[in-house]
């Protein structure tokens, strides 16, 4: 027992003396991450719907009538989101539509509004490309919808016509055509519900500010990985089987390495954290413009959760590293492992790219690796999951813990 | 008078491939056995049986007719105590933390500062020199420094059989100089050694000399030196 304490003594110190240099090593990677991370969620981030579609707007006849129904059209204000109204020549529509640079092309008739009074109503011709960009394709379903929808309102209209004219109660017309608008109306307006904003987004719950946050904060406990060399590579086998010899088994041997791991990477991130606080009390105004980015501006986990969430985060990266380590057995081929795996694993769950924008096959390998769950979880820090969803990932994390853990062990002893 | 160690009949395999073949050999107090042989005959396996290291598959070892080794119900029984309180071992590499000072790596061995101390002051390790570099850090010694405090950490609870696997290798004349005369000392303090080598100066110190052939000691004329006995190889 005595000779385990000392040996647990004896790796802490050593850990404690290799500090200064794997600090200096982490803080370089934190540097490179956090730079790459943020080019990352700058040129992710962009306003929804920053493109607008170009419309075209041919006007047969250049009177006062038309220009007021055209410029109420223009400012109609979920019009005016999306749509940007040009108003050009039947020729030029043509060719701007021919040429791709038009989502569509309105032909407004001659007597339109005066048309639309008496009930003549004057057919209105809406023009696409033919080979459709995204914008048109959308625009062309909601004109489709919308004439739809008036055909039907006016056919009830006349429908209702012809019934009060052959039933002799025409002076009932004007009750039987606000019912049918009301309920014209109730029925639309239960279609609203269509059109509620839902903001969906590439990095799913998260913002993008969020999402990068979270893969670069794991891809960095991966990395840091590399700068834990001097604690968590084997020591020289002579020196383990003289341990063995004096009682102190590869079990505890592997243990006291993991919990030096684990020490060095809580050390390293109390560090950053105490310079982020020193840092926001020197200047508190862009500290607390930083911390907004991260915020979300929903409820989230209490603190208990994410402190567990985030602890597990760690546990379990630390175990990952100290498996990768074992695997080569040699200090270079560890830390090119670690890197690699790194690389490639972050990548595949959608760490550096979101996992959407990437082939399905991708997608789908990716959402099994233990980066996916240690991404998903430190998620928890800015956003809330249902408790099915976190209870999955934390047990599905702890799995991966004690097999990463086990088969460390399993390899080092077999070296032996 | 009880031999110190009796080695009979070990059998030790890698894998499928069988190392020793029933080596046997005894060994009094205060005898230094010599066990020479090719590279690769098994001379390190058996050291490496003796230490407690590796399990045998047959056989038995008996410390001052403590048994360490012994067969019995179908497989082998191993007392880890016996062997630990009654043999040092030198493995060819050096059991030591490279980060760490010389003093943190005995440290772990002798647990108690102050027996520590005394060794260093006037003690077995003081003996070996290491009190003069005790505050460097491993990385920074020579290979023959290194090689002392391998010894020194052997030497931890001053056990009566030391196991030596080819301490010279590699180190210059005046490092082999020094552990030959280091073995000297502890020889005259009827203590155990077992010593595998490829050096002659160590042969001189030998009272018995072993050659282990196709996984067998044979015992030869420990005068015996250069081509006559490599002739036995």
């Amino acid at each position: 027992m005595r000779q385990r304490a000392q040996y647990l003594y004896i790796e802490i110190k050593k850990t404690i003396r290799m500090l200064p240099r794997m600090t200096s090593q982490a803080i370089l990677l934190m540097v490179l991450i956090g730079a790459v991370a943020f080019c990352g969620a700058k040129s992710m981030e962009r306003e929804p719907l920053a493109v607008s579609a170009d419309i075209g707007i041919v006007v047969h006849e250049d009177n006062i009538m038309t220009q007021m129904a055209l410029g109420y059209v223009e400012n109609l204000e979920s019009a005016s989101k999306v749509c940007h109204f040009i108003q050009v020549s039947e020729e030029d529509g043509f060719r701007l539509l021919k040429e791709g640079r038009m989502a569509a092309l309105i032909v407004l008739p001659e007597q339109l509004v005066e048309g639309i009074m008496d009930g003549r109503n004057p057919t209105v011709d809406v023009c696409f490309p033919k080979n459709a960009g995204l914008e048109a394709m959308l625009l062309r379903e909601l004109t489709e919808s919308g004439a739809g929808l008036l055909g039907v309102a006016q056919a009830q209209i006349y429908g209702a016509g012809d019934v009060a004219a052959a039933y002799g109660m025409e002076e009932n017309l004007s009750v039987m055509e606000s019912e049918i608008d009301s309920y014209n109306l109730a029925f639309a307006l239960d279609r609203l519900a269509v059109y509620d904003t839902e903001k969906v987004s590439a990095t799913g719950r998260m913002n993008v500010f969020q999402y990068y946050a979270a893969s670069g904060f794991v891809f960095f406990l991966l990395l840091t990985g590399m700068a834990l060399y001097p604690v968590m590579q084997e020591e020289p086998r002579a020196f383990c089987g003289q341990l063995r010899r004096q009682g102190t088994g590869s079990l505890w041997q592997s243990f006291c390495k993991w919990l030096c791991g684990l020490l060095c990477m809580g050390v390293f991130l109390g560090i950053f954290w105490a310079v982020f606080k020193m840092a926001s009390m020197v200047m508190p105004e862009q500290a607390a413009e930083f911390v907004g980015l991260f915020k979300s501006g929903v409820g989230g986990y209490p603190a208990g959760v994410q402190i567990g969430s985030l602890c597990l985060v760690i546990i379990s990266s630390v175990t990952l590293v100290y498996f990768l380590y074992s695997i080569p057995g040699s200090r270079t081929g560890s830390i090119l492992l670690i890197f690699l795996l790194s690389v490639v694993m972050v990548y595949l769950s959608g760490g550096f790219v979101p996992s959407v924008f990437l082939p399905q096959a991708v997608q789908q390998a990716g959402s099994i690796l233990p980066t996916s769950y240690l991404i998903r979880a430190f998620g928890c820090m800015f956003v809330e999951y249902g408790v099915g969803e976190l209870g999955q990932c934390a047990a599905v994390l702890c799995g991966y813990t004690v097999l990463c853990g086990a088969a460390a062990y399993f390899l080092r002893t077999r070296r032996e | 008078m009880e031999n110190m160690i009796t080695v009979t009949d070990i059998t030790s395999s890698y894998g499928r491939r069988r190392i020793l073949k029933g080596a046997s050999f005894t060994a009094e107090r205060g005898q230094c056995i010599g066990i020479v042989g090719a590279n690769g005959c098994g001379k390190s396996t058996l050291l490496s049986v003796l230490a407690g290291t590796l399990k045998p598959q047959l056989g038995e070892v008996l410390y001052y007719g403590r048994t360490a080794w012994s067969h019995g119900g179908g497989r082998m029984h191993g007392d880890r105590e016996v062997i630990r309180s009654m043999t040092g071992y030198v493995p060819q590499e050096n059991p030591l933390i490279p980060e760490l000072s010389v003093y943190d790596n005995l440290r772990l061995w002798y647990p108690d500062k102050k027996q520590l101390r005394e060794e260093l002051e006037k003690g077995f390790l003081s003996l070996l020199g290491i009190g003069e570099f005790c505050t460097k850090q491993v990385n920074k010694l020579s290979g023959g420094m290194k090689k002392r405090v391998s010894i020194g950490i052997a030497m931890a609870g001053m056990p009566p059989v030391l196991l030596l696997d080819e301490p010279s290798a590699a180190l210059d004349l005046v490092c082999k100089e020094d552990i030959r005369r280091y073995l000297q000392v502890y020889l005259s303090r009827k203590g155990t050694v077992v010593i595998t080598t490829h050096e002659e100066s160590e042969l001189d110190l030998c009272h018995k000399l072993y050659v282990m052939k196709e996984g067998r000691l044979a015992q030869a004329d420990n005068r015996l030196r250069g081509g006559e006995l490599v002739k036995l190889f």
